[in-house]
């Protein structure tokens, strides 16, 4: 061994990050993590120190989806590795590569329930694409190298390495490999010819084509793909909440999101639609309703990197296992010019007829859907929109017009409450070009609020708007229509609560916290809005702040998000108001 | 609705630590039973071949091998109704 190129386990780790690419790194430390904290300062990128290890992970996930690149997290053993697992999981779901890196206590502990210790591959094996547990120093560039390949090639996803303290601590004299080689894992899968020729003649033959574009259009970098097909056989697009961006909104063929609370056009399109292409989408039980009677008339083809996502909810006439971009590149110059000018009259005739929309239910109070319009208006549509999870999420989706991929960042496979301000935040480093405006409820930022500090630290100009309605919005959404107006646990005031939560009624706050406050606190810039009137300006004022900025915004509780298909039902059962 | 099926999986996969939770996991995180479970090496040492009885329809066992195949340390997936 040449004793001058050895380093520590550690020292290994960090360059070999260095090495992958890696610009920011957030986390947190603790005992078992500390060999590697230590070479930290002289590290090559940039450490984030979050305030917990769940929001660590949803920094490294916003970033990721905000710039396509892995985002990167390293925690302690034990609780900070429990920690992540949500975090995992909503990255797992979402298909957005990451890499979690935890310390473990020394390998002699391992299994003697030693402090701090915690089967981190056991418990983070449901909820990644792969982890490994690290068993010698001279492992640990190779496993990086192989955890940045999974991460980032196939469906992307969450990769834990998991590191007892004495491999951190061991010498090594392994070198990062300029190549990987994994034996079993080979995703890179491309469309046959046959294939190509059978999608185009699907196509072609199409009187009544709709293409549905997932995140799948949006990870694979094919939004300018999707809309070449679009425009030349004159095909509308519906998008996923996921692909969101993945085509332009402001587009005349653009249907908008489908799904249950995406526009009618969509869904009526879907539905009415003899051939579905499906880009890079899994056909989740939020967009196809009851799946029996899901798109009946249609003929689908769908594409998707995933060999498993493919039938696996909804039967398809062609299954092509390949990446978007690719398979639309080849497929572009078979496919016919077309104008399908009746079946977009009709469309458009739907746009026309139910678009959506809102009314006031009371003249001085902030309906939350105007919320959204401020935002779009005062960041001209081009801002980095994160957001947390409920109703504001589908209003977010609703009611900002998208016309860029990775512009709009939420999760959601998982419904992850308190994503929103940790991955804004992670936005807001990977994209320092472009204002991030993160919407969040009441609820859900209660629950991370804790990270708004990294914001201030890092003087990060992230907009943060909590769109208050002194409940779980979605909660009591559901509970209103499905559960005879019982709102239990739902609501956050003091007013309206069920008896048995004993409540003092004589309390002088009714909205608590007081968000503000709390803002201020952190060190940010904040301003509070009740009066209609003042609406616009108040965002406007933040959104153009260099500083970071939160904005409460108080708005009315009893508005629901519509159109809505319930859980389980038909187009067919779809609701307005 | 499909009748269920005894189908017998033959799983080709890295030997390494890890991989059986990972496969077990996979099945019975969906609420499958596994039936008969035998693990042994192969000629080639690094290889270890599973041979996995499961009970559900062609549909489920068929979503199981695709994701089975998805593992990182999964070589291949063969089956067959027994």
């Amino acid at each position: 061994m040449n004793l001058k190129e050895t380093r520590t386990g550690a020292q290994a780790l960090v360059d070999s990050l260095a090495k992958a690419g890696v610009e920011v790194l957030f986390g947190y430390p603790g005992g078992q993590a500390l060999d590697i904290f230590n070479c930290l300062p002289d590290a090559k990128f940039r450490f984030v120190l979050g305030r917990h290890e769940q929001g660590c992970v949803h920094m490294a996930d916003g970033y990721a989806r905000a710039t396509g690149k892995p985002g990167v997290c390293l925690v302690t053993s034990g609780p900070g590795a429990t920690n992540t697992v949500t975090g995992l999981a909503t990255a797992n779901i979402d298909s957005v590569p990451l890499i979690v890196i935890t310390g473990q206590v020394p390998m002699a502990l391992i299994g003697t329930d030693a402090f701090q210790e915690a089967d981190t591959t056991g418990v983070t094996r449901a909820v990644s694409k792969h982890n490994f547990l690290v068993q010698s120093a001279d492992e640990i560039p190779e496993i990086v190298a192989q955890a940045f390949y999974i991460a980032t090639h196939g469906k992307p996803g969450p990769v834990v390495i998991d590191i007892p303290k004495n491999c951190q601590q061991a010498l090594t004299a392994a070198q990062y490999p300029e190549r990987v080689s994994l034996r079993a894992y080979h995703p890179e899968s491309s469309a046959t010819t046959a294939q190509i020729n059978r999608l185009a003649k699907m196509i072609n033959a199409a009187e009544r084509p709709v293409i549905y574009a997932g995140g799948g259009v949006v990870t694979s970098g094919a939004a300018k793909d999707v809309a070449s097909l679009a425009h030349k056989a004159q095909i509308p697009v519906a998008t996923t909440l996921m692909g969101l961006g993945g085509f332009d909104e402001h587009d005349p063929l653009s249907l908008r999101m489908a799904g249950m609370h995406g526009t009618p056009a969509a869904n009526w399109a879907m539905n009415e639609a003899d051939l579905i292409v499906a880009l890079g989408v899994r056909f989740s039980d939020r967009v196809t309703g009851k799946i029996s009677q899901y798109a009946p008339e249609a003929r689908i083809a769908h594409v998707d990197c995933d060999p498993a996502s493919i039938g696996k909810n909804v039967p398809v006439e062609l299954g092509i296992v390949a990446d978007v971009k690719d398979v639309l590149t080849t497929v572009g110059s078979r496919v016919k010019a077309a104008k399908h000018e009746k079946w977009l009259a009709k469309i458009d005739g739907w746009k026309k007829s139910h678009p959506v929309t809102w009314q006031a239910i009371h003249p001085n109070v902030i309906m939350p859907q105007a919320v959204m319009e401020a935002v779009d208006k005062a960041t001209e549509g081009r801002a980095v929109v994160v957001t947390d999870v409920g109703q504001h999420q589908m209003w977010a989706a609703q009611h900002f017009r998208y016309s860029i991929p990775r512009h709009f960042l939420t999760s959601g496979g998982m419904g992850t409450m308190g994503f929103g301000i940790p991955a804004a935040i992670g936005a807001a480093f990977g994209r320092p070009d472009h204002k991030t405006v993160a919407i969040c409820g009441d609820g859900g930022a209660q629950m991370t609020f804790e990270e708004l500090v990294v914001a201030v630290e890092h003087k990060l100009p992230v907009t943060f708007v909590v769109i208050n309605n002194g409940c779980l919005g979605m909660v009591r959404q559901w509970q209103e229509l499905f559960y005879g107006k019982n709102y239990s646990g739902s609501i956050l005031t003091v007013k309206g609560r069920p008896k048995n939560e004993h409540l003092d009624q004589d309390l002088d706050y009714d909205y608590l916290p007081d968000f503000v406050k709390m803002a201020e606190a952190h060190g940010a810039e904040a301003y509070r809005v009740i009066d209609p009137a003042k609406l616009d300006s108040t965002i406007r004022k933040a959104v153009r702040s260099n500083k970071t900025t939160l904005v409460e915004v108080i708005v009315e509780p009893r508005a629901n998000v519509y159109p809505m298909i319930p859980a389980g039902r038909p187009v067919s059962a779809m609701v307005f108001k | 609705m499909q009748k269920e099926q005894l189908h017998r999986l033959n799983c080709y996969v890295e030997n390494k630590p890890g991989v059986l939770a990972r496969i077990v996991g996979l099945i019975s995180g969906r609420g499958y039973n596994i039936q008969t479970l035998n693990v042994g090496p192969t000629e080639d040492g690094t290889v270890s071949r599973m041979k996995i009885d499961i009970l559900g329809t062609g549909k489920v066992v068929e979503q199981i091998i695709l994701q089975l195949r998805n593992q990182v340390n999964v070589i291949e997936v063969t089956s067959r109704r027994k």
